[in-house]
């Protein structure tokens, strides 16, 4: 059971960009995160994971995850729109949301804030200046935040 | 062009403050730093409410840093004050920096909408290592919203 709870938790990418996730998910090994990460194309298919219906109904095999990432512009169901599911649901609300996109509008940004997100991020697309924000995601919200429990339950 | 950036701390007790401060400036913050130390004064700042009325010179900060355990009003309850705002401010990135560890603590500081809970660590390495994240992080890889705008998008 220890060893258990010892096991770094899920990071759940939402990105449908295949290439974007891909980059993203080589800087993450390179920063040397061991949590696994989830990669998701789609809002809907992140509502069932996060819900943990359908083929996600086994929480042991799909534990819930301790960091959420995700595009806005998502095939399903809007970055936005998931956002706001999820801060509707109990437990779930807490777990940490950061958006990384392209879109830089200011009615973006203030929409991402208003649904819940905890800190919104601008993609980058050098591969320096993408290991450097995954350095910094990695430092921050994997090592000094406190991260809130979240119940596994079903 | 560099935007002028502003921090609100709100921290009662005077000896974090000063070991705070040392680390900002240690860490060579330059953003302005707005000192309170309860929680009715963070809302009469936040709300623009005399003796704070004047922006100019109480500018909305960017940042809010709240301590839990405060006078008057806590953290929680300055927090939910700014989430249920009509207006923009309600959007606001705020971190809790405490000393509490407490799941409980930890849990409803989420369950209220704060962006970040930092555990104030007992050094002054880790202090360091706090403001540089602020620093590197909140004054700098992070996109402040607008306090302004509706923020009705897609609704």
């Amino acid at each position: 059971m220890a060893s258990e709870q010892r096991a770094p938790g899920t990071i759940l990418l939402v990105e449908d960009e295949p290439a974007d996730a891909r980059l993203l998910i080589r800087a993450f090994t390179r920063a040397g995160v061991l949590n696994p990460i989830k990669h998701l194309f789609r809002g809907d298919e992140a509502l069932a994971f996060l819900e943990g219906i359908n083929q996600y109904a086994d929480r042991r095999e799909h534990p819930l995850p301790i960091l959420i990432i995700l595009d806005l512009k998502l095939p399903g169901m809007s970055g936005l729109e998931l956002i706001r599911w999820i801060h509707l649901q109990r437990e779930l609300r807490r777990i940490p949301v950061l958006v990384l996109t392209g879109q830089k509008d200011d009615k973006f940004i203030e929409a991402a804030y208003d649904a819940g997100a905890n800190s919104y991020l601008l993609k980058s697309f050098a591969e320096d200046e993408i290991d450097r924000v995954v350095n910094l995601i990695n430092n921050y919200w994997l090592s000094l935040n406190e991260s809130p429990l979240v119940v596994n339950r079903k | 062009m560099v935007k002028t950036r502003t921090i609100l701390m709100v921290e009662d007790d005077p000896a974090d403050m000063r070991l705070i401060q040392r680390a900002f400036a240690k860490a060579e913050i330059t953003a302005k730093v707005i000192r309170l130390t309860n929680g009715d004064d963070a809302v009469a700042y936040l709300d623009g409410q005399a003796p704070y009325d004047n922006r100019a010179a109480y500018p909305l900060p960017n940042l809010l840093i709240l301590d839990l355990k405060l006078p008057r009003r806590n953290g929680f309850e300055v927090l939910q004050w700014l989430r249920s705002r009509r207006d923009g401010i309600r959007r606001m990135p705020v971190i809790m920096l405490t000393s509490s560890r407490h799941t409980v603590d930890i849990n409803r500081a989420y369950d209220s909408g704060v962006n970040s809970y930092l555990a104030k660590p007992e050094n002054t390495e880790g202090l360091l290592q706090v403001a540089n994240a602020i620093k590197t992080y909140w004054l700098s890889l992070n996109e402040d919203p607008t306090l302004l705008g509706t923020g009705t998008y897609g609704k």
